[in-house]
């Protein structure tokens, strides 16, 4: 879990002091050959990197899976559990990138700058990276439950599935916001219409409280089991 | 609803101090609380910046009608569906509290690295709003009524009524009159027009503009008093949007049987669930 | 928190100055639709205080003068002038705008005007930010967005903590600096009620939280999940914080007894319109009788790989003296007649040179055009600015159509200006 933390931290991070590096300096007038150099070249990297990544990592937890999940031991489930549960939090902290971090300084650059792409130096790390990055981790967290944790093999969570779905969502509302912004409203205030796809998709994190009732649930089936072979579950 | 033997026990083996099982649950815990932060932070502050985010990102915005009226109304989405499985799942009043510090927490970090450090806005123009003590009121009164309705009448109404006076404090300095070339404007309305905001010009502000109603100016209070009737509404409905994601439950998984199980695990796994 | 932020701003102010690089870039105007430029907004007489790519220091003023001029046959796909607002297209708040005027009129507030006419416009910028910065004039026109006039390149020097802006408010109050001013009120505050969130947190959190509470709540023990003590700290809490915003509004009265709502007003221009420089319009012909030259678009072409852009207008003098063309303009590109000596000196020496084209104005008959005829003459106008300025994307719109302004001057040296529009046709080969 720290590990993922610390690599989130550091991916934002380096995200962050381009931005400051670059964007007043190139990321001004898409029509300028320098805003191809620094900004678009990293658009399609971190596109083609996204892709793989995304790939590579679901498909690698599928070919992975756990074939006799029937007859996993109650403490393996436990710590396959927590761990699950520990990258949970590296999930939720992938989505306050794009939720909450990225998401708010998107509107001091459009409302200080005149907007002249859809891809803006903003939107290169908003949509295109922190968006995508929580996805992969949400998608090969979804793979993981349903090949490893029996609790959510033997059926499909609904709220696992808001969880993971919901806000991958906010990612193709963004053609609805650049629909707007080309054809609608040519101003910038950040509470039009126009984003409130992302708000919608984003109350479906509430379905994480749906899933942490499940896990609760769960834990409390296998660890008598668990605690039972400590022969701490007396009286 | 009584307790099963094995969870008797493991309530019993929890309690003892010490214990193994003490320690697991206090683990899962702790990184429940870490997972909670971070999507509530995103959850939150992405609806609020959205709906009303320019009352709160600009203290130029920050005005007697719209900002008094939509924000308690919006803030009260997210932290009353939370209250449903927190309160009655876990018996925890504290969703209103954890939603308003998330809230605040998230904005100030943005203020400071995006709005302050990346564009130079300084801090008397981009100060968040503060829900805290309206949304703890909101837990405390279900923390004593436990009771849905009681909590929509008295808590949701809370969060309106205490988000001017919690507001009013900070933000009053900034409505001082000010003369400057020849027109008056108070401080806010100087800072909006003196640190430029190249995209957000002046007359995009959603602000009180006047009409031959608002008699004597009282326009916060009566703001105010319609917030309140909202939030007394969204917060039940938003409560029954909560009871309704938590317990959403499951479907069949058909691709079960490639990771070991057969039909029959089904039924088990209702129990379970 | 804020000595933090200060460092850290510092480090990464430090960080900009290093790489700033003196590229020449736009403000993400150069993107919108030419037909839309050219027929909104014509800016002319752009000066600026100081000179194009001087060194100021921090809190020096720089003040931007000139003309704006609104197109009368605005299109009609974007929202009229009825709201705008006078802005400086600058990276945001690096220079804070001390006052502003359209026709010396402030505008603080937005205000209106009308199609056809010419504005006057002032503004008064203070260095804030170090860095080398393209300031532009603006005006954000409702619905239409921002519409940016030429730039020019400032660079400000110094160190930003230096920036003062002080103001004495109507009550007498003296706020050192606008920037800083009750932030610590605002800190205070948010600290106060953060600290009041973490105890009440803190209370819940120091016990089990999951599974213990809900095997509780499945036992039903109501009791020891929320406690007397938890009740007793509840309802105390809540008399608390209700007492603290009594209190604390209370004070803030006494304090501040005389504050006024934000000041939302529009402010009245269109009585103060200037005199419109003998401004003819194509769009009505009487009124063409009227202006002081008529001018009239019979055919229009842009050569795609020459960069140019040839114009055949029938020209009517009204005016009482001999006339000739000294420069044609659109979307802030200037071409002038080398011929025209006033023209020419209608050039500042600091003028944007991109903005410039080199070559002298094509004019098919340079010869002055006497009061009371009417001439056709062929205007060529050619420069890499076309491309530059991306105006040559007029073939990518869905409306091949074209708008400029044509600078006339009689032999006593008097200006008079006039629209020109109409139809644009591509031509891919020579």
């Amino acid at each position: 879990m720290f590990m993922g933390l610390f690599i989130l931290i550091a991916i934002f991070g380096i995200a962050r002091w381009y931005q400051q590096w670059a964007a007043w300096d190139y990321g001004l007038d898409s029509t300028d050959p320098l805003f191809d150099k620094y900004w678009m070249t990293v658009f399609w990297g971190e596109l083609i990197v996204e892709v793989i990544l995304f790939f590579v990592f679901v498909t690698y937890f599928w070919l992975t899976r756990d074939k006799k999940l029937n007859e996993l031991t109650p403490r393996k489930e436990m710590n396959r559990m927590i761990h699950w549960v520990s990258m949970l939090a590296v999930y939720a902290f992938g989505f306050y990138f794009a939720g909450s971090f990225y998401a708010e300084q998107d509107a001091t650059w459009h409302q200080t700058v005149v907007r002249d792409t859809s891809f803006t130096p903003s939107h290169i790390f908003l949509f295109y990276m922190a968006m995508p990055v929580f996805i992969i981790i949400g998608f090969s967290l979804f793979t993981y439950a349903i090949t490893r944790l029996p609790v959510f093999a033997k059926r499909i969570s609904l709220p696992l599935v808001l969880t993971v779905c919901g806000p991958f969502m906010l990612l193709p509302t963004v053609g609805y916001n650049e629909w707007g912004h080309a054809f609608w409203l040519m101003e910038e205030y950040f509470t039009v219409p126009l984003h409130w796809g992302f708000v919608f998709f984003g109350w479906s994190i509430l379905a994480l409280a749906g899933l942490l009732h499940q896990i609760v649930k769960r834990m409390i089936v296998i660890m008598p089991k668990v605690v039972d072979e400590k022969g701490e579950l007396t009286s | 609803m009584s307790l099963t033997a094995p969870e008797k026990k493991l309530l019993n083996a929890i309690t003892t101090k010490g214990s193994s099982a003490a320690k697991i649950v206090r683990q899962l815990d702790l990184i429940v609380v870490l997972i909670l932060f971070f999507a509530i932070i995103a959850a939150f502050h992405i609806h609020i910046m959205l709906t009303v985010g320019d009352w709160d990102f600009w203290v130029d915005w920050k005005d007697r009608k719209n900002w008094v009226t939509l924000t308690p109304m919006l803030l009260i989405f997210i932290p009353a569906a939370l209250s449903y499985p927190f309160m009655q799942k876990f018996g925890l009043p504290i969703a209103g509290t954890l939603c308003a510090l998330c809230l605040v927490i998230g904005e100030w970090v943005s203020r400071i690295l995006g709005f302050h450090l990346w564009t130079y806005f300084p801090y008397s123009m981009i100060w968040p709003s503060i829900a805290i003590p309206g949304l703890m009121l909101m837990d405390l009164v279900l923390l004593l009524s436990r009771n849905a309705i009681a909590t929509s009448i008295f808590g949701g109404s809370a969060v309106a009524l205490a988000f001017a006076p919690a507001n009013w404090p900070i933000l009053a300095p900034y409505h001082l009159p000010v003369v400057h070339i020849d027109q008056v404007v108070n401080v806010a309305d100087l800072i909006g027009y003196t640190f430029t905001r190249t995209a957000t010009p002046e007359y995009l502000r959603i602000i009180e503009r006047g009409t031959l109603r608002t008699f004597g100016g009282e326009s916060t209070i009566i703001s105010t008093f319609f917030s309140a009737f909202v939030c007394m509404v969204l917060f039940f409905i938003w409560w029954k949007i909560g009871e309704w994601v938590t317990n959403l439950g499951t479907v069949p998984n058909r691709f079960k049987k490639m990771v070991g199980y057969t039909d029959e695990d089904d039924d088990n796994a209702k129990e379970a669930v | 928190m804020f000595k933090l932020s200060k460092m850290i701003e510092k480090l990464v102010l430090s960080m900009m100055l290093v790489v700033m690089t003196g590229v020449a870039f736009a403000h993400g105007e150069r993107n919108q639709e030419p037909f839309l430029r050219m027929k909104t907004l014509h800016w002319y007489d752009a000066k600026w205080s100081v000179e194009n790519g001087s060194t100021i220091q921090v809190n020096d003023e720089v003040t931007l003068t000139g003309k704006v001029h609104f197109f009368s046959s605005w299109p009609e796909v974007i929202n009229g002038p009825s709201t705008i607002f006078l802005a400086n297209a600058t990276p945001g708040p690096v220079f804070i705008r001390k006052a502003s005027y359209l026709n010396e009129v402030p505008m603080i507030q937005s205000t209106g005007a009308e199609l056809g006419h010419t504005y006057e416009y002032r503004v008064i910028l203070k260095a804030r930010i170090p860095g080398k910065h393209h300031v532009h004039p603006m005006i954000n026109v409702e619905s239409a967005g921002g519409l940016v006039g030429p730039g020019i390149w400032i660079t400000i020097d110094g160190e930003a903590d230096d920036f003062v802006y002080s103001v004495t408010t109507r009550t007498g109050q003296v706020i050192d600096n606008l920037g800083s001013y009750a932030v610590q009120n605002v800190v205070n505050w948010h600290l106060f009620w953060a600290a009041v969130a973490v105890f009440w947190l803190l209370w819940w959190m120091r016990r089990p939280l999951l599974v213990v509470r809900f095997l509780k709540v499945k036992e039903g023990s109501w009791n020891e999940l929320i406690t007397k003590n938890d009740k007793f700290l509840g309802a105390f809490m809540i008399v608390f914080i209700i007492g603290v915003l009594i209190y604390a509004n209370s004070i803030t009265k006494e304090k501040y007894p005389r504050t006024i709502p934000l000041q939302a007003g529009k402010v009245d221009l269109m009585s103060l319109a200037v005199h419109n420089d003998g401004l003819g319009t194509v769009k009505a012909k009487q009124r063409n009788n009227d202006a002081s030259v008529g001018v009239i678009s019979k055919k229009a072409e842009y050569f795609l790989p020459g960069r140019t852009v040839t114009v055949e207008a029938e020209i009517t003098n009204n005016s009482r003296l001999p006339i000739q063309l000294g420069e044609f303009t659109a979307a802030n590109i200037r071409f002038i007649n080398h011929d025209v000596d006033f023209a020419m000196k209608g050039v500042d020496e600091g003028y944007p040179d991109e903005l410039v084209a080199d070559k002298s104005l094509g004019v098919s008959d340079n010869t002055p055009i006497q009061p009371g005829e009417s001439r056709l003459i062929k205007i060529n106008a050619t420069d890499v600015a076309w491309e530059t300025e991306r105006l040559s994307s007029l073939m990518n719109d869905p409306e091949s159509s074209y708008g400029a302004l044509l600078f006339f001057f009689d032999s006593e040296g008097n200006r008079m200006i006039s629209e020109l529009s109409g139809q644009i046709l591509p031509t891919f080969v020579d």
